[in-house]
């Protein structure tokens, strides 16, 4: 049995975070995905990061992982031609320029359906295709300023937060999403399509009901950890240096049994507690009495003994507490991957499990560059040893 | 605007039972995109209808739910009966997709174990969205967005930047809404459109969606950082220089991370002899300065406005953009030639403007088939209840 995209194929242009994460899913789910790179503009994780302590390039590379890499040179002609017979023999073209490039590249939509009439054409941006903002160069924390999500997330009292790889990565998840329904309608009516996804409109996605808010003329403001309605609701501190503990009280019946965990049974009959909204108009007071128990366990500790009483609460874990977690482990959404050398690490699933196929998720590690020019020009597009040859020495292939 | 006859997904039925924002979001994503949506509903209807925010002035109209429950139908169903169980299944016998998110404990007495499903509908795409997934340890464990942001990693790294140096032993702090539930939403819809594309070979099948996986997969960079021998900290994590910049009427935010940025941002601030300092032209040099560079570039945005700094800076190619508020993004001239938003009917609260969809297909905005449905105005009495 065949993982379910199995027989797709991807041309990906993608560059940067959003793109290849959506080509990334993909391939995981079985598509057939060709990362277009070259030489003259190495992607990031080809090259050192010292920001983030890393002096050389990536041994693994979580979004170029099950992906095959081809050298294409799209500054000349015949980069272009070789791309186009790329996208021929492809289902999707996807694309993260800004828009206009592949225009003037002459891999635009048009061009792209003269070779191929159904194909599907993923365009990412930071503001989309269209649109006064369209020629806007964004990253992640720029999509969530203009999105409306860096302004709505941060204590009430402080300044707006700025949105990370979070961001980039819901774009490309959201991508993902739109290029299976228009597969989806290819299979229906043979009819290929142009998807064009706005980074920060998926910013906006995120809150929706707040924009909704606004329209009816209201002012909606930033407010921490609170809960509308909920309270205890929060992060409170649990015992260690810069441990935390998030806890979400939905009922009187759970606040009930929380006041006996936290050995205040008197509190569950208190009548500045006792219904949701008293508590919620004491909510600070609250806090305080709540951390003062937190304070005294480790966090996973203390959410196991809420979760078993029925109250939503969870440690805030830390990276390597995630990666090391079981749960996560037998559900793949962690994964171990091997480096080139043998060395095991940690790398994130295909956030599903499907009861039928062949299993889903990372089959390969990170391709070397052009690692797969033998199978894809040779076996695909049927380029002879010398034809390959020539456009390597003309720096088309590089 | 296109005609909703040719929607991606034109012709394609869902049904979901969603008493969260996850399950919501999966139907509304596929629902946008030209499936027709039901939501199937306990008596009384779903929690979700009471869920805040609430629209002002309106008799607790939530706005959460009418945006979640935008063009579905909806439909009443007593899974508690034999009567309401066998509509369910006759409504589920013309589904391609059943979005799931009733606690797993509960689904046998209902008729909703993944076996039950199975059994009744072989070609049926059966999605289980739930906050730690159907499968696994801690399969039984709630949770609320709060929690299911600090299990899957962002919680722990925010805020970062200009937030956590002006609080630094704050908690860290949530981001906005149902981030986390809507990236459980978005992989659920993610999974069903996989799922159905091998249903030819394969049949229907069981989906199983954690929110939780869901929101790690979109934080997988933290992962990434891990094994290449970092671990990421909301402290750290922040940018040497840029971030959040205060303004005489707002917020900026500024991110320069190549050469031709910096360059384009000195030449913003006026090109001052600090900024002209050669050891700055290398971004090494520039990061180890980051924070004296910052108090400059602070020093000089807070006394001007913001939409002086973005005209200017994005006319240097400075990626530079404004904290948008929600009327911002509202009124927001692109989005408007975009079509970002709608105006649809929400039942006690009027004609609002509403967000669509993030993306575009062949050139053109979706379009919503409505607001939010009155509970139960579909099959209702196919549903074994009185109209």
């Amino acid at each position: 049995m065949a993982k379910p995209l199995s027989g797709i194929r991807i041309a990906d242009f993608t560059v940067h975070n959003a793109g290849p994460f959506c080509t990334h899913l993909l391939s995981q789910l079985g598509a057939e995905v060709i990362k277009v790179e070259s030489a003259m503009r190495p992607d990031a994780f080809r090259k050192p990061h010292p920001v983030y302590g890393r002096m050389g390039p990536a041994t693994f590379d979580q979004v170029a992982s099950t992906k095959l890499s081809v050298r294409l040179n799209l500054k000349k002609p015949e980069g272009i031609a070789l791309s186009k017979r790329l996208v021929a023999i492809s289902d999707i073209a996807a694309e993260s320029f800004r828009p206009g490039v592949v225009g003037r590249l002459g891999l635009g939509y048009e061009a792209l359906k003269a070779v191929k009439s159904d194909i599907i054409m993923l365009s990412v941006s930071s503001s989309g295709q269209v649109g006064p903002d369209s020629h806007f160069a964004g990253y992640a924390p720029l999509f969530g300023a203009w999105g409306g999500l860096g302004e709505m997330t941060g204590y009430d009292d402080g300044p707006p937060v700025e949105m990370r790889h979070v961001m980039d990565h819901t774009v490309g998840m959201n991508a993902a999403v739109a290029v299976l329904a228009a597969l989806q309608r290819r299979r229906a009516t043979g009819q290929g399509g142009l998807v064009d996804v706005s980074a920060r409109e998926v910013a906006s996605s995120l809150l929706g009901e707040a924009l909704l808010l606004a329209a009816a003329g209201e002012e909606p403001h930033r407010m921490g950890n609170d809960h509308q309605l909920m309270a205890p609701h929060g992060v409170y501190p649990a015992e260690g240096d810069d441990r935390w503990l998030s806890i979400a009280v939905a009922s009187d019946t759970e606040w009930q049994a929380m006041a006996a965990i936290i050995g205040r049974a008197e509190l569950a009959s208190d009548p500045r507690f006792a219904s949701q909204a008293a508590r919620h108009a004491n909510r600070r007071e609250l806090d305080e009495i709540l951390s003062g128990w937190t304070v005294t366990l480790p966090a996973d500790a203390a959410a196991e003994r809420l979760q078993a009483a029925g109250i939503a609460a969870h440690a805030s874990w830390t990276t390597p507490e995630i990666a090391a977690d079981p749960h996560l482990h037998a559900r793949r959404a962690i994964v171990d991957v091997a480096e080139p050398d043998g060395k095991i690490r940690a790398a994130v699933g295909v956030p599903m499990r499907l009861s039928k196929g062949a299993e889903i998720g990372i089959h390969r590690g990170t391709p070397k560059l052009g690692e797969h020019e033998d199978y894809v020009f040779g076996e695909l597009l049927g380029m002879t040893r010398a034809e390959r040859q020539a456009l390597e020495d003309s720096e088309v292939i590089y | 605007m296109q005609d909703v006859s040719n929607f991606p997904l034109t012709g394609l039925r869902v049904v979901a039972r969603a008493s969260g924002a996850a399950a919501a979001y999966a139907a509304r994503l596929l629902g946008t995109m030209g499936a027709e949506t039901i939501l199937l509903e306990p008596p009384g209807g779903s929690p979700l209808r009471r869920e805040p925010p609430y629209i002002d002035g309106s008799d607790g109209v939530s706005a959460l739910f009418a945006y979640l429950a935008a063009g579905a139908r909806s439909s009443v169903c007593d899974l508690a009966t034999e009567d309401g169980r066998a509509a369910a299944t006759a409504m589920l016998s013309e589904a391609d997709i059943f979005i799931d998110d009733t606690p797993l404990g509960e689904r046998e007495a209902l008729g909703l174990d993944e076996a039950a499903i199975a059994r009744r509908h072989p070609d049926l795409i059966h999605v289980s969205l739930l906050p730690f997934g159907a499968f696994g340890p801690k399969a039984g464990w709630k949770a609320e967005e709060i929690n299911l942001q600090h299990a899957s990693g962002e919680g722990n790294l925010l805020p970062n930047g200009l937030s956590v140096e002006l609080f630094p032993d704050r908690p860290p702090v949530k981001i906005y809404g149902h981030f986390a539930g809507l990236q459980g939403g978005i992989a659920a819809a993610l999974g069903a459109l996989a799922a159905l594309w091998a249903r030819p070979e394969l049949g229907g099948q069981f989906v199983d969606i954690a929110s939780q996986d869901a929101a790690l997969a979109v934080g997988a960079f933290a992962i990434q950082r891990l094994g290449d021998g970092s671990i990421e900290h909301r402290v750290e994590r922040s940018f040497r220089y840029g971030g959040v910049l205060p303004c005489a009427d707002g917020h900026v935010e500024l991110l320069t991370l190549e050469q031709r940025q910096w360059e384009g941002l000195v030449k913003l601030l006026g090109e001052p002899e600090w900024a002209l300092d050669p050891a700055l032209s290398d971004s090494l040099e520039r990061s180890r300065q980051g924070p004296a560079i910052n108090a400059k570039i602070r020093e000089w945005a807070r006394v001007r406005k913001v939409e002086d700094i973005v005209r200017e800076g994005q006319a240097l190619s400075v990626p530079l953009a404004k904290y948008y508020t929600p009327a911002e993004v509202v009124r927001d001239p692109h989005e408007k030639v975009r079509g970002l938003f709608q105006p649809v009917a929400v039942d006690g609260a009027g004609v609002l403007d509403l967000l669509v969809s993030p993306f575009h297909f062949d050139g053109a905005p979706l379009r919503l088939r409505g607001g939010p449905p009155a509970l139960g105005e579909y099959g209702r009495a196919a549903a074994g209840l009185e109209a």
